[in-house]
């Protein structure tokens, strides 16, 4: 009797590429995706799921495409004002099943923003706890992204050279993004080169996802 | 391939690797469903300490067993998971044998000993296995299997345990075998 | 829907029960199917005449192994909420050591057993009765081998974790030996078979 390797093909056939695929996905992504309390507590307080505005900036006048701007007021809100690109999801409709393709994928960054943080926040709480990952929210909301960013306040001549190449910035994304600003004396024929430590775009979604 | 099938009559045996993967997939379902794995030696359990307790309803204030068992279970002993299992158990296997035309009441032994001595053997066998699970926490579904698939260290170490044993010992009682 | 359902509370306690007994009757039949209800083919595997036991266990771990782990990467079941049996060094040892002298005397396991009593076999219902016997016995006398039976509570380690690698690459190797055990007792069968018939 010749000894038979036939069933065993077929059933590695089946089983290895699928026991590839675990060993080849990171091990805390098999982790239980559900948050306690405590861990929740934890992942607010450290901010990792904020987009500063000159971050948000910065990648809209450089046009990343990695980045998808959801607005989570009212469709009435959307239609007066909204920023580049963005669409509108609001914060009712989120769990419409129309969405979960957008809300749940790994490809782009979803940043949330509303007027102040809350619904942006609340948005992003809902999302979390679904386990999705590639959500984020909109440090100060658009109040703090009119403050600074389409009206950006010249600094004082006594600021040190950073707060200098950050007024540069801002005044640069206004006019690029078709805000205030206006003219300036300053050169605004300097690249629009954003402060080093807020222009990292890439890392921040392994944090949010390696913090749990 | 099923060479072994002992008669004619009856039909061949499932191909292992199939019935294998049924097998994993009806561990999935219990873990799935009940978040734990099969198991046998439990349900052993829960008759003893319900016909202890039924028989000699001091035995549970002398017993740290009881007590032990009673500290981890509420309510009645029967009313457990793996009673229920079990149950279904008998009744699969007793509609798999019809269906394949294998019931039939006898005693299976090698060729070189006798019914009498299997059916010692048999009492031996069944001691060991039923003290050895408790010590163990759980048989071969309960500990080796269902540790196996949720990569226990503990399950894999009395799987590795059970099976090299037997293959120690192998040598010593080939004769009720082979 | 995420699993497990019975601890997410999705099902009742009382479903859970009747669901256990629709798989138990999975359980029997597939283990009848495959041949456990046969004492001598399940002693096979200690002599390398009939490897069928190794064969479906081994599958059968292999493939609730990684069906779990799918299951947990999808997010369909929370693997935190899956009983991961503990491990007690000693009690896990010298337990399995037990069970195993009681697999070659007696041919069968727990579960096997009863499917071979379901269909008739006497050895097997004598080996229950001897598991009952087993059972009482340990709960008899539980004083004395108490400190055995809680000596070195390890938690509930995975194995991986022991040897520092994730569950996932453990999962692979693991199917991978399977494979390799899977060859080696197809192989063995067959000199088995072909000693056999020279004999």
């Amino acid at each position: 009797m010749k000894p038979n390797f036939k069933p065993i093909l077929i059933l590695a056939a089946f089983l290895l590429p699928l026991a590839l695929i675990i060993a080849a996905v990171p091990s805390d992504s098999i982790r239980p995706y559900k948050l306690t309390a405590a861990q929740m507590v934890q992942l607010v307080n450290q901010k990792e799921h904020f987009y500063s505005a000159d971050q948000v900036a910065s990648m809209l006048v450089a046009k990343d495409p990695s980045l998808q701007l959801i607005d989570v007021r009212s469709p009435d809100e959307f239609e007066k004002f909204s920023l580049p690109g963005a669409i509108n999801i609001p914060l009712a409709d989120l769990l419409n099943d129309q969405y979960t393709d957008l809300l749940n994928q790994d490809i782009k960054a979803n940043v949330f923003y509303s007027n102040g943080t809350l619904q942006a926040n609340e948005a992003w709480m809902i999302t979390r706890q679904l386990g999705y990952l590639n959500n984020f929210v909109l440090e100060g909301g658009l109040n703090y992204w009119f403050e600074t960013i389409l009206n950006p306040q010249a600094p004082k001549t006594t600021s040190p050279d950073e707060e200098f190449a950050r007024y540069n910035f801002r005044m640069g994304a206004a006019q690029a993004l078709g805000g205030g600003g206006g003219l300036s004396t300053e050169s605004t024929a300097k690249p629009m080169t954003p402060p080093a430590a807020k222009t990292s775009i890439t890392p921040k979604k392994k944090k949010a996802s390696g913090g749990c | 391939m099923e060479s072994s099938s002992p008669t004619k009559k009856v039909r061949a045996y499932m191909n292992p690797y199939l019935a294998g993967v049924l097998l994993g997939l009806v561990l999935l379902a219990a873990n799935f469903i009940s978040g734990r794995g099969l198991g046998a030696s439990g349900a052993v359990k829960s008759v003893v300490v319900t016909s202890v307790v039924t028989v000699n309803p001091h035995a549970a204030e002398s017993s740290d067993f009881i007590r032990d068992y009673e500290k981890g279970h509420t309510g009645n002993p029967m009313k457990n998971w793996l009673v229920f299992q079990m149950m279904g158990v008998i009744l699969g296997a007793f509609v798999s044998g019809i269906l394949s035309g294998r019931l039939s009441l006898k005693t299976e032994h090698g060729p070189q000993t006798t019914s009498k001595k299997r059916l010692i053997f048999a009492v031996a066998g069944g001691i060991l296995f039923g003290f050895g699970s408790q010590l163990g926490r759980g048989c071969t579904s309960g500990s080796a299997l269902s540790g196996l698939a949720v990569m226990s260290a503990g399950g894999i170490l009395t799987m590795m345990a059970i099976f090299g044993t037997g293959y120690a010992l192998a040598y010593f009682f080939r004769k009720n075998w082979i | 829907m995420m699993g497990p359902l019975s601890v997410n509370d999705i099902i009742s306690g009382d479903t859970n029960f009747l669901l256990a007994f629709f798989i138990g009757i999975a359980f029997g039949f597939v283990l009848e199917q495959a041949g456990f209800s046969s004492s001598r083919r399940l002693a096979g595997v200690f002599y390398g005449y009939d490897m069928t036991v190794l064969k479906v266990f081994f599958t059968g771990g292999i493939t609730a192994m990684t069906g779990i782990l799918l299951f947990g990467l999808f997010g369909w079941m929370d693997l935190s909420m899956v009983y991961v049996n503990p491990t007690f060094l000693t009690s896990a040892i010298s337990g399995g050591v037990i069970m195993g002298a009681g697999f070659i005397l007696g041919g069968y396991c727990p579960g096997t057993s009863f499917c071979g009593a379901a269909i008739g076999k006497v050895d097997a219902m004598v080996f229950i009765g001897g598991l009952f016997l087993g059972v009482y016995i340990w709960g008899f006398g539980f004083d004395l081998w108490k400190d055995m039976y809680v000596a070195g509570n390890m938690g509930s380690p995975k194995i991986g974790e022991w040897l520092g690698i994730s569950d996932g690459l453990m999962a692979l190797a693991i199917v991978v030996i399977a494979f390799a055990a899977f060859f080696v007792s197809e192989w063995v069968e067959s000199r088995m078979a072909k000693s056999g018939k020279e004999n």
